[in-house]
């Protein structure tokens, strides 16, 4: 398995996923804050299910890590981006797919970092 | 004897539970174990995922909590091509004479030990002076966002696998009075190879 090619795949559709769920969880004129925590509640809750299916097929700290800066950060962002409203849905699935890849390819220079010897 | 309930408890799904895990180290394991050396206590076997990755020619004491984990072990330490023997035993009360082994190795097995210090004294005991510790383990994060995310999670698996996430390993070796000779980093600096000597 080409794990170089599958984590940023798995990150960037969890992304997606998460603001997905985050958008469609909290409603237009919610407030910038309560929507902002409802999309992070949202995200880790998403983040947890999803670490729990992955881990057999992707070890556990590859799929835990990311998953869960994804679940909140994404989830935050989604929940007030749809808070605050004018955006669709498919807008903001599409911003958290692209910060899915982003926070993965973030882990992945950290840890080349970490781990040349 | 908590732990040895939840063990015995999914060492049927252990295998697949922990297969992503196994690929995923696999190569950093094979170059790690070419360390062990004379006779060989390996604490904690679990099902023996890792046997695929030692050297051939060794002749091994393994130590379980898990009399299912052992059964499920059975067949795995019989292909290996050296001796493999299972012993039911837990880490913190070993049944073994002191200065009894040339190395010792430990895979992802003190995240579970119920009171590390006192399981390390133990391994401390049974090394022969001069004699090697390999521990390929997870551990706490400096990073305090990565800190942050093991410690929350840590709060769930203690509870429902006994797994800690949030363990200081390298410091409790040191502690039990091993002297820690390198600590490479597998995955970010949450799993590392360390080796250490008595």
């Amino acid at each position: 398995m080409h794990y170089k090619i599958i984590d940023p795949i798995i990150a960037t559709l969890s992304g997606g996923m998460v603001a997905f769920a985050a958008a469609r969880a909290v409603p237009e004129d919610f407030g910038l804050l309560p929507g902002m925590l409802a999309g992070g509640f949202c995200g880790m809750v998403l983040q947890f299910v999803l670490t729990f299916l992955l881990m057999p097929f992707l070890g556990a700290f590859e799929v835990m890590i990311p998953l869960s800066l994804i679940g909140m950060a994404v989830g935050m962002m989604g929940g007030m981006t749809a808070a605050w409203g004018g955006i669709p849905v498919f807008g903001i699935t599409w911003a958290g797919a692209v910060s899915g890849l982003f926070i993965s390819a973030i882990i992945h220079y950290c840890n080349r970092s970490l781990t040349r010897s | 004897m908590a732990e040895k309930a939840k063990f015995d408890r999914i060492a049927k799904n252990y295998d697949f539970l922990k297969s992503g895990d196994t690929r995923r180290w696999a190569k950093a394991q094979l170059k790690f174990f070419r360390q062990l050396r004379g006779r060989v206590l390996y604490v904690g076997i679990g099902t023996g995922q890792e046997i695929a990755h030692f050297p051939a020619g060794l002749h091994i004491t393994a130590i379980d909590i898990s009399g299912n984990m052992l059964a499920q072990c059975r067949s795995r330490a019989d292909r290996y091509p050296g001796s493999i023997g299972l012993v039911l035993m837990n880490t913190e009360s070993l049944a073994f004479p002191d200065n009894t082994f040339d190395t010792i190795l430990t895979v992802c097995t003190f995240c579970s030990v119920e009171h590390p210090d006192q399981g390390l004294k133990e391994l401390r005991r049974v090394l022969t002076p001069g004699g090697k510790i390999l521990m390929f383990e997870h551990v706490l994060s400096r990073n305090p966002v990565f800190a942050l995310i093991l410690k929350s999670m840590s709060f769930i698996t203690a509870r429902l696998s006994g797994t800690h996430l949030d363990r200081d390993t390298v410091g409790n070796l040191k502690k039990a009075g091993f002297a820690v000779d390198s600590e490479r980093n597998v995955y970010l600096d949450i799993v590392k190879a360390i080796a250490g000597h008595k």
